[in-house]
């Protein structure tokens, strides 16, 4: 029976977001339609985290464990999956062994070119899975590299942010950074408080042992 | 022993020949916004429910699929998209409300080709056997007068090779968890009844035949009893729901 990986809701919920980009372009959804039904593993290296994508008619089923052998299996860290969805040229990822591909190579390439071909914010959609550190890091990576568009905000965005503040509370409201940011100072103030003080017993004790000359003074 | 022939109807006892036109009724009575009541009463976790059922279902392309008590056919929904063009996905449901309800949804969704739909009883299921290489019964198996029939069926039209889930109400595995959960199911739960289907007694019986539904390890034991091996479950938000798996082997 499976075991643990990235939540259920948030692959359910990422799920939705992608079905929504695809359903806007009915070629691309043609494309898959080729792919159907195929079980494609997608496994972030450092994560320990498996996803496993199967393509249908009207969009992709995404699910944290399937039973039974993937198709394919695609292991790479998510910088190199990312770059491979993005590359003009998919071998790129696959020849500078970035990307481990087992098991049906053209199946990979295949959904490398149509995840290439679908207009989505990538960084966005990442970072629900592995956080917004990391997802800007791959991000960053990506724009470096000159293959990164700036995506313009548009309303699922809008949805994603509301869905992570208000409904998976994966992120926290205004209230929860204020008072946290409040903690800090304290935190903070206490410290130097600490630290003035050690300075102070510091002086005193240097300032004590200078008064007092040592045995052999 | 009047015990011979009468089962259970939630906490009433009524007589064996009977219990399926109670059920009836309470499923014409809510076909229509069947969905949403299960949005409202599982707080969306059905859906969270049915995606680990097909996770752990392993269908693959080309495969046959039985879904019985399919109701609007989630679970089926799945299936079609798994399966593709050479597959086959049978949606059952002794309710024809429900299950035009389920065909008109996804005939709605364009899903057509490897969909069939059969009215059935799942005791006496109008089918080959040895055809299925997956059969599943989402949140249907306590309605089932006969439930030892019922899972016999499952048994014999499944392919050798072939699993079953069953995923069914259970019984919560902290008593924390189970307060609470009675006070929803017996309080709120009938509430949201009348107010979204203005049928409170319905979503009664609901509450009331999810506790009357064998536990875990009785479940497992009906199954074996029907043939199955390796049986197994997976316990779901502590336990409310369980989703039992077993083979032909």
């Amino acid at each position: 029976m499976p075991g643990p990986g990235i939540p259920d809701a948030a692959l359910a919920a990422l799920e939705t977001a992608l079905n929504r980009y695809i359903a806007l372009d009915p070629e691309g959804a043609a494309r898959l339609a080729r792919l159907q039904g195929r079980l494609i593993c997608i496994e972030l290296k450092g994560f320990a985290s498996r996803i496993y994508l199967i393509p249908g008619t009207d969009g992709l089923q995404l699910f944290g464990s399937y039973e039974g052998e993937p198709d394919c299996l695609l292991r790479g860290s998510p910088l190199a999956l990312a770059r491979m969805g993005l590359a003009e040229r998919k071998e790129d990822g696959l020849f500078a062994g970035e990307v481990e591909v087992e098991g049906d190579t053209r199946l990979a390439q295949d959904l490398g070119a149509f995840m290439a071909g679908l207009d989505v914010d990538w960084e966005e959609q990442l970072s629900r899975l592995v956080g917004d550190p990391i997802a800007h890091q791959v991000g960053e990576g990506l724009r470096s590299a000159g293959r990164w568009g700036r995506r313009s905000a548009d309303t699922l965005t809008q949805d994603l942010k509301e869905y992570l503040q208000e409904e998976a509370r994966l992120l926290p409201t205004d209230y929860e950074v204020q008072s946290f940011l409040d903690q800090v100072d304290t935190l903070r103030d206490d410290v130097e408080r600490l630290a003035a003080r050690i300075d102070r017993l510091r002086w005193r004790a240097d300032a004590g042992s200078g008064a007092d000359p040592g045995p052999d003074a | 022993m009047s015990e011979d022939n009468t089962t259970h109807f939630g906490f009433r006892k009524v007589p064996v020949g009977e219990k399926a036109g109670h059920v009836k009724a309470v499923f014409d009575s809510v076909a229509s916004r069947y969905d949403l009541m299960n949005d409202l009463m599982s707080l969306g976790i059905h859906r969270l429910w049915k995606r680990q059922a097909v996770a752990l279902s392993g269908v693959r392309r080309g495969q046959r699929v039985l879904d019985l008590a399919a109701g609007t056919g989630d679970l089926a929904q799945r299936f079609s998209g798994i399966v593709g063009p050479e597959g086959e996905v049978v949606m059952s449901d002794i309710n024809a409300a429900m299950l035009g309800q389920g065909r008109s949804r996804l005939t709605d969704l364009g899903l057509v080709g490897n969909l069939r739909y059969t009215l059935a009883n799942a005791e006496a299921l109008p089918l080959v056997s040895d055809h299925f290489d997956c059969v599943t019964i989402g949140f249907g198996l306590r309605n089932v007068t006969h439930k030892q029939r019922a899972l016999d069926e499952m048994y014999r039209v499944l392919r050798p090779g072939g699993r079953a889930l069953i995923l069914e109400f259970s019984h919560p595995t902290s008593t924390p968890l189970q307060k609470v959960y009675d006070l929803y199911s017996f309080n709120v739960l009938p509430a949201l009844g009348k107010l979204v289907t203005d049928d409170a007694e319905s979503y009664r019986y609901l509450a009331e035949s999810i506790r009357m539904h064998p536990d875990q390890e009785t479940l497992r034991a009906m199954m074996e009893g029907s043939g199955f091996e390796r049986c197994d479950w997976l316990n779901l938000t502590g336990g409310i729901v369980a989703i039992h798996r077993g083979f032909k082997l």
